[in-house]
């Protein structure tokens, strides 16, 4: 048997530290405390970046673009598109930023390019085909992660145009 | 081994090489144009990727976005249906050399059947028959003239390089041949990069039967009988059966024994047609599809196979499950529902309103349709092949009238108006068919 003081005990204990639970066994007796589940805010910060419901979310109304991105997520993603070019995969293949693994990326968020310029590789059946800009200005948005494989059509930069 | 098949197709046939495969337990890739994002091939298999825009040349032929759709997604071997990649040798080979299987027949093997010319001699040297002609490409009008004479009029002048009727002239005599001759060279040129252009004795009205084989590459190359494929209009076939009703058991055979020696004399490997012209009680070579074909259902329904399985099967290094050519079990027909215009035969592209399948037995549907589906006007036609099967032809028909009549596609035209009014045609009922037995439909408008 477990006293009322044990037991109030392990209540504070779960619920401090933030367990999602324990349970203790003692001469045949046994008792179990669940922890309080997370917070639903705290499990709509779960979801991988660029998911679907990232890219629904972008697409938004207008209203609903002054709510704040939650910290987790990335918070270019969640801006309008309004305004921005994207650079698209004209082939399907295999994304790279950087023209070596040893190389520099070819571009960053925040570079000014021109149109023209090469801002990465599609690999496809081993040749490199430089993809360019077809409008010059500010990279704000890199959708692919580096080696990553592309569709015909997806997005790969977003420019601001200057 | 394999165990995930990248499908280079789209439409109905990529649905059924899904289905297959579900079977066999392999994952599957779809590859799709951007005018394909919602086809149902895309939604049914395990995983898909856009690989190029709407038009053919940019997505579907595109050798390069194919192969890197297969190193992205990991996939260890490749389909390709039918049309589209399935007969380019040099797709054949690439898939090879990238170490993926192929499954399909050997690269070589597509190639010597690909050039009609040298086919045509290939198998005549296994004492396959072939209609007489020019054994080699012709040098000029007078030497063409002088083959013409000595087989007698009318023939045809076909390019080398061959396919979906260009290149293609008939001529009644040496004048119609003479006025002829460049203008086949120069299509042919213009169709196929190649001029060469050979010719072979013209049967005015003939039956198309072709023999299903299957090689295993382990020493089986196996016949799975015939299929009557006469109702053709402009090359396109629009009905087929098995078995054929001119076809009895002692020709059967030596049909079959003809279309495995083609196979055998090309060392062919997987799904292949070997087409025959009919006339009069004889039978002669006309080409071989290296690929499984539109038609291979009412096969597979009178021998009792999954010719894709087998396939599979045969890729993957197993021998074909049968080991001789199987029995024949009752009469089935297919009947190609196109998007067209029944009386017009114009392609009618549009979004499905309304679709109700027909119930009952003996009714196969192989479709890529779906309730709301748009169907693109970039791509063939074909919505859904309905095969019937019965105990005898009589029953099929029977069958054949009510899956049509209870078949519903609202929203676009389709050819099944068509083929009830086949279905009750005396000469399609008596099997008096022949290449020219849509004629009457196109003189009666």
């Amino acid at each position: 048997m477990f006293t009322f003081e044990e037991l109030c005990q392990l209540i504070r204990v779960v619920s401090e530290t933030g367990v999602a639970g324990v349970e203790v066994e003692r001469d045949g007796s046994r008792v179990r405390v669940d922890g309080v589940p997370p917070a639903p805010q705290a499990v709509a910060a779960a979801p991988p970046l660029l998911s679907p419901q990232m890219f629904a979310a972008a697409q938004l109304p207008a209203p609903m673009a002054g709510i704040p991105a939650a910290p987790a997520t990335a918070a270019p993603a969640a801006d309008s598109d309004e305004g921005l070019h994207f650079v698209t995969s004209p082939i399907v293949g295999t994304f790279y930023r950087a023209p070596n693994p040893e190389a520099e990326p070819y571009v960053k968020i925040g570079d000014l390019v021109h149109k023209g310029q090469v801002l990465c590789i599609v690999e496809a059946m081993k040749l490199m085909n430089e993809i360019e800009a077809d409008a010059s200005g500010t990279i704000v948005r890199m959708y692919p992660e580096n080696a990553q494989a592309v569709e015909f059509g997806e997005r790969l930069f977003a420019i601001k145009p200057s | 081994m394999i165990s995930k098949v990248l499908i280079a197709n789209r439409g109905e046939i990529a649905l059924r090489i899904i289905a297959a495969c579900r079977e066999a337990g392999l994952a599957t890739v779809a590859v799709h144009s951007e005018a394909d994002r919602d086809s149902l091939h895309v939604k049914m298999a395990d995983q898909a990727i856009c690989i190029g825009p709407a038009y053919a040349s940019a997505s579907y032929l595109n050798i390069t976005s194919v192969i890197a759709a297969a190193e992205i997604s990991g996939a260890d071997a490749v389909h390709p249906g039918y049309g589209f990649l399935a007969e380019n040798a040099h797709f054949a080979e690439v898939v090879g050399e990238c170490g993926l299987t192929w499954i399909g027949p050997p690269p070589e093997a597509i190639r010597l059947m690909g050039d009609k010319a040298t086919a045509r001699r290939t198998v005549a040297e296994r004492g396959v028959p072939v209609l007489p002609g020019s054994p080699e490409p012709l040098g000029s009008r007078e030497q063409a003239v002088q083959v013409a004479e000595s087989i007698g009029f009318p023939v045809i002048l076909k390019a080398t390089a061959g396919g979906g009727g260009k290149g293609m002239r008939v001529a009644a005599n040496a004048r119609e041949l003479r006025a002829a001759f460049d203008t086949a060279r120069h299509e042919a040129e213009r169709a196929f990069g190649l001029g060469d252009v050979y010719l072979e004795k013209y049967l005015t009205a003939p039956r198309h039967i072709e023999v299903q084989v299957m090689a295993d590459g382990q020493g089986r190359t196996v016949a799975f009988g015939e299929r009557e494929c006469s109702i053709q209009r402009r090359h396109q076939k629009l009905v087929e059966e098995a078995p054929s009703p001119a076809v009895n058991e002692e020709l059967r055979k030596e049909m079959c024994d003809a279309a495995v020696a083609a196979a055998k004399a090309v060392n062919y490997v997987s799904a292949g047609t070997v087409e025959f012209l009919f006339d009069d009680g004889k039978f002669y070579f006309m080409e071989m599809n290296t690929r499984i074909q539109v038609e291979h259902p009412v096969t597979e329904a009178v021998t009792g196979t999954d010719l894709l399985l087998e396939q599979l099967r045969i890729a993957a290094g197993m021998p074909l499950s049968v080991r001789g050519r199987p029995k024949l079990t009752g009469h089935a027909i297919e009947f190609r529902i196109n998007a067209e215009d029944p009386v017009t035969f114009a392609p009618s592209p549009g979004t499905i309103t309304e679709l109700y399948f027909p119930v009952g037995p003996g009714v196969r549907i192989d479709t890529h349709l779906y309730h709301g589906y748009r169907v693109p006007p970039h791509y063939d036609s074909l919505l859904a092949k309905v095969v019937v099967f019965g105990r005898d032809r009589r029953e099929a028909i029977q069958r054949g009238r009510r899956a049509l009549s209870m078949f519903r596609i609202g929203g676009v035209k389709t050819a099944i108006p068509l083929h009830l009014r086949i279905l009750d045609e005396p000469d399609f009922i008596e099997g008096r068919l022949s290449t020219r037995f849509m004629d009457r439909f196109a003189t009666r408008e």
